[in-house]
């Protein structure tokens, strides 16, 4: 059996742990790791920004501690973005994200303590960027 | 088995140079890179990159892993690519490249990590590496 655990925020800063507490509609989910799991076995990450401050280029770092992990935070880049502003007149592109998936994680947990998940943008700032972060436990 | 994640990222600005990752975003002084107690292997090598395409070029970005952790001696990888054609408006994201490898290391030894970017100047390069170790 797995549970998820998912995470959205806004990242608007750079080289700043951003912690993410929210999910959406749902502005405080439970962080306490579900009863019965005991690792984290997946984890699936996505950011985009909006490329509004010039000569960015970052990359995008996870960072999963608190009480629950049981080895101490770790930390797992998960994507790179950046660009350039463009001529005035000219259309710009967009920053679509893939979806980072990166399966049998083996982070150990335990259960029924709180995960920390925070998030930066690590490098030159890109401007604005909203992330997703899901977590499956096991 | 239990893995533990290790990262650093850093900006290269200057082509066909080896520019060592030594931050962690808000952490600009994270210390060494150990190999942590109990590993045997790297499993597996997460990178990204960012460029700022500031510049009308294309270049290849590799990343070399160096240092008393490694006992084979170093490993060099090829992580991805980018070129654009003005230098403006240039706009990439990708997620992150998991190579899986086996490489054996030697515990509370260093690892260093650097990037490179190789053929053309392609600007200000941000570039993310993770090293999963099996422990």
């Amino acid at each position: 059996m797995s549970r998820t655990l998912t995470l959205i925020g806004d990242v608007n800063a750079v080289d700043t742990r951003t912690v993410l507490t929210g999910q959406g509609s749902v502005t405080a989910p439970s962080l306490v790791v579900p009863s019965g799991m005991t690792k984290i076995s997946k984890v699936i990450a996505c950011i985009a920004a909006d490329n509004l401050a010039n000569n960015g280029a970052v990359a995008a770092l996870l960072r999963l501690g608190g009480s629950a992990v049981l080895g101490g935070e770790q930390v797992i880049v998960f994507a790179g973005l950046g660009g350039m502003v463009v001529q005035t007149g000219s259309d710009a592109a967009p920053s679509i994200s893939h979806p980072f998936v990166l399966n049998d994680v083996d982070i150990a947990v335990q259960a029924s303590d709180s995960i920390t998940v925070s998030v930066e943008m690590a490098g030159v700032d890109p401007g604005d960027s909203a992330v997703a972060i899901t977590l499956v436990y096991a | 088995m239990p893995k533990q994640y290790r990262s650093r990222e850093g900006t290269i600005t200057a082509v066909t140079t080896k520019t060592q990752l030594t931050t962690l975003g808000s952490e600009t002084a994270p210390g060494s890179l150990l190999v942590p107690a109990g590993a045997k292997m790297i499993k597996a090598v997460i990178a990204a990159f960012g460029c700022d395409m500031s510049v009308a070029a294309d270049g290849a970005y590799i990343v070399r892993l160096e240092g008393g952790g490694l006992p084979e001696g170093p490993e060099v990888l090829a992580i991805g690519a980018s070129g654009v054609q003005v230098a403006t408006g240039g706009v990439n994201n990708l997620p992150a490249t998991r190579f899986e490898v086996d490489i054996p290391v030697t515990p509370a030894n260093e690892i260093l990590i650097f990037a490179e970017n190789t053929g053309e100047d392609t600007g200000s390069t941000t570039v993310g590496v993770t090293l999963e170790f099996e422990v």
